[in-house]
């Protein structure tokens, strides 16, 4: 400390003193499921940026070969297409998978951040005033939200906005949109642990040494919340990718001749080519059919990939899109799930 | 951020006890909180209706030249709430082609009323038998995960569980269709799919259909077809009825259980540091009788509340399943409306849906504070 400065007030004595990032490190490294989980991230965020690099100009833009549109003898995996050939699209399966990697990490990025920026922040202002009339409020706004499933809302809302402005209205504002309706149930879950919170010995410390509200929320209440957040994290990545994928898939499956229902042998077996080209429903948020996104391949695939009842026959045609998909939720899983452990390196 | 809701003005304070001479209230906690909440599910379905007539109607009567296919509430807002309340859920002309001219009279056209009536059977059979699958499978397995320290039983489900909750339900579904495919029509003589009845090449191959189902899926008398399948002494489709409901319940079940799981999981863990636990276990009580003794009763409560809060899940889980059995249920009846771009129709369903939601949430509750009292309401 320098003369003539003022001197700064001593701490106040400490029973336990909170270890350092370094001493937690040293005393509990990151578990092997931990370390997985940064390594899956870390291969998607590779083939993102090389995909921004390799693509360039086309990276919104699917490349369609004639040849491998129709379905007959489509080409599975192979030296050559490592993935197969995702026919309909006419395809590489392997450059569609990893032309898409950069806009699903957009898009799940965008919404999570959306989600738990929104669901952290009133769930703990919720769960501090439990009984007041700010916690009414969001619980009210909240609950009337969650009452109705995540899809039918964001499907509903999106396509509303779509009307007004079908021009402008696109991937982002789906993003948005997406996460802002995502936040009652990530709020929700923190309430519950933040009303607990409030009411720890510590906080009535604080409160009682007249930190305020703001303080209280922040430096208390919200890392101590924080455990709620990670469970739900990876459980809001499955909304995004069931709405992305299942009104494709049963919008391209019920278009004549689709393959959705399996057909007992000798009855109505339409022919399997009028929905060979992908079709998006008109409320989707992807700009075209040619678009390289991993759930409207999921989608498409699947009705494809069951073409013929009681087989397997083009399995590569959703497995590959399916795994691009589980297995970012699953790194994201092990990462929450990590990070949660070694935060309580103690217990 | 507003503090107007606390006594003393700062958010997060104690409420101050009440004072020693007032007068006893008329209702414990527990109805006091019910007759609020009750009073607060109108609210809320109001406001449900407020931001569907924001999202629907508004931007329709904004634009110029709306595409053909959204069809607007064409209502006033308090008009819509109004008939909402009142069960005027507006009539739906198409179905009258779609279903070849059927109903009382074609040349009316049928309310959505009418149309649910239908659609809503199915689900509901569906719901009695996946639920309680899914209670029985979730209960045990959260318990197990949450109470077990060895890495070799949580880490696997959890990974598990995950992977099931990522996974689109109606891939799991299509799935697991196309694995049974072969089997059940040499078994049954029928295909997995195609709703809660037998297929509609199954009823030509035994005479065609019988005079209590209409339009080729909808029964009689009561609208639930397994029900009405033993009302109606038709043995063999109550047994095809029988067997589909139990494997798209089944498929209901483990995919709401994977969502289920993580939350439940958690909570299974903290009850196992908790005192009386970490007590009774000092005493030298065995682990089998610490977990299924008294942390299954303790995790009960909290397990309901849970169960309440991913309804919305469940609903989603059930509707994607009924898409991919091709079953004419509750699911069905929205994915048909959203991408046909009949939005018409939407405004009642989602309005029923949301008073299902809330009142189960309340039901819910209730239950889970008669289990533990300990919480704000049952102070």
């Amino acid at each position: 400390m320098t003369e003539g400065t003022a001197p700064r007030p001593a701490e106040p004595p400490s029973a336990l003193p909170r270890p350092s990032v370094r001493e937690r490190w040293a005393r509990r490294p990151p578990g092997l499921s931990f370390l997985v989980g940064v390594g899956m991230l870390a291969v998607y965020l590779v083939a993102a940026l090389s995909a921004l690099v390799v693509f360039r100009s086309s990276l919104d833009q699917l490349p369609s070969t004639v040849a491998w549109v129709p379905l007959e003898n489509p080409i599975g995996p192979s030296a050559v297409h490592p993935f197969g050939v995702m026919a309909g699209f006419g395809t590489d399966l392997f450059r569609a998978v990893w032309q898409a990697t950069p806009w699903d990490l957009g898009i799940v990025a965008g919404i999570l951040g959306i989600d738990v920026f929104l669901g952290f922040f009133l769930g703990a202002i919720a769960g501090l005033d439990e009984g007041g009339l700010v916690d009414a409020l969001i619980t009210f706004v909240g609950d009337s939200l969650g009452s109705i499933p995540t899809f039918v809302l964001a499907v509903v809302v999106f396509a509303g906005l779509l009307t007004v402005a079908p021009q402008t209205v696109g991937l982002p504002v789906f993003v948005a949109v997406f996460g802002i309706i995502l936040w009652p149930t990530m709020a929700r879950t923190v309430r519950e642990r933040a009303r607990i919170i409030a009411h720890q010995p510590y906080v009535e410390g604080a409160r009682a040494s007249g930190a305020s509200s703001l303080r209280i929320l922040v430096r208390h209440v919200m890392p101590n919340s924080l455990g709620p957040v990670l469970a739900q994290i990876p459980l809001d990545v499955a909304p995004v990718f069931f709405v992305l994928s299942a009104f494709p898939w049963y919008y391209n499956c019920q278009l004549p001749g689709g393959p959705h229902v399996p057909v007992p042998p000798g009855h109505l077996a339409p022919p399997p080519t009028p929905y060979l080209v992908p079709v998006l429903p008109y409320f989707s948020p992807l700009p075209s059919n040619a678009f390289p996104e991993w759930g409207f391949l999921l989608g498409f695939g699947t009705c494809e990939g069951f073409s013929f009842p009681g087989g397997f026959n083009y399995w590569w045609m959703y497995l590959f899109p399916l795994l691009a998909i589980v297995g970012l939720g699953v790194a994201i899983g092990l990462v929450c799930d990590g990070i949660e452990r070694w935060r309580h390196f103690d217990r | 951020m507003s503090s107007s809701g606390s006594r003393d003005g700062s958010l997060g304070r104690s409420r101050a006890p009440p004072a020693r001479g007032s007068p006893r209230p008329v209702l414990s906690g527990v109805a006091r909180y019910a007759v609020q909440r009750l009073l607060l599910i109108p609210a809320q379905l109001v406001f449900v209706l407020l931001i569907l007539y924001l999202v629907l109607d508004v931007p329709v009567s904004l634009t110029q030249n709306p595409p053909e296919s959204l069809l607007r509430i064409d209502q006033g807002f308090y008009q819509m709430v109004f008939n909402l309340f009142t069960g005027n859920w507006g009539t739906a002309s198409f179905v009258r082609y779609a279903n070849g001219g059927g109903g009382p009279n074609p040349a009316e056209p049928i309310p959505w009323s009418w149309i649910f009536a239908y659609y809503i059977p199915p689900s509901i059979q569906l719901a009695v038998f996946a639920l309680p699958i899914a209670a029985v499978l979730a209960y045990p397995v959260s318990l197990l995960a949450g109470w077990s320290r060895r890495p070799g039983v949580d880490a696997p489900a959890r990974f598990v569980t995950l992977t099931g909750a990522l996974l689109p339900v109606f891939v799991v579904g299509t799935l697991v269709l196309n694995a049974l495919f072969l089997g059940y029509l040499g078994y049954f003589q029928d295909v997995p799919s195609q709703g809660l009845l037998p297929a509609d090449f199954w009823f030509f191959n035994h005479g065609g259909y019988p005079s209590w189902i209409l339009y080729q899926f909808a029964t009689q008398p009561t609208g639930f077809p397994l029900v009405d399948a033993l009302i109606n002494h038709a043995w063999t489709v109550a047994a095809i009825s029988f067997t589909k409901t139990l494997i798209q319940a089944s498929v209901v079940a483990v995919a709401y259980v994977a969502i289920f799981f993580r939350h439940a999981r958690s909570i299974a863990r903290s009850v196992r540091e908790e005192a009386y636990i970490v007590g009774a276990r000092s005493r030298g009580i065995s682990e089998r009788t610490l977990l299924w003794r008294h942390a299954a009763r303790a995790v009960a409560p909290s397990f309901l509340l849970v169960f309440a809060l991913t309804i919305p899940e469940y609903l989603g889980v059930q509707f994607a399943v009924e898409v991919a059995f091709v079953d004419p249920g509750f699911g069905y009846l929205i994915f048909a409306s959203l991408t046909g771009g009949v939005l018409s129709p939407l405004v009642p369903l989602v309005f029923l849906m949301a008073i299902v939601v809330l009142v189960w949430a309340l039901v819910v509750d209730l239950i889970a504070i008669r289990l533990d009292p300990h919480g704000v309401a049952g102070r």
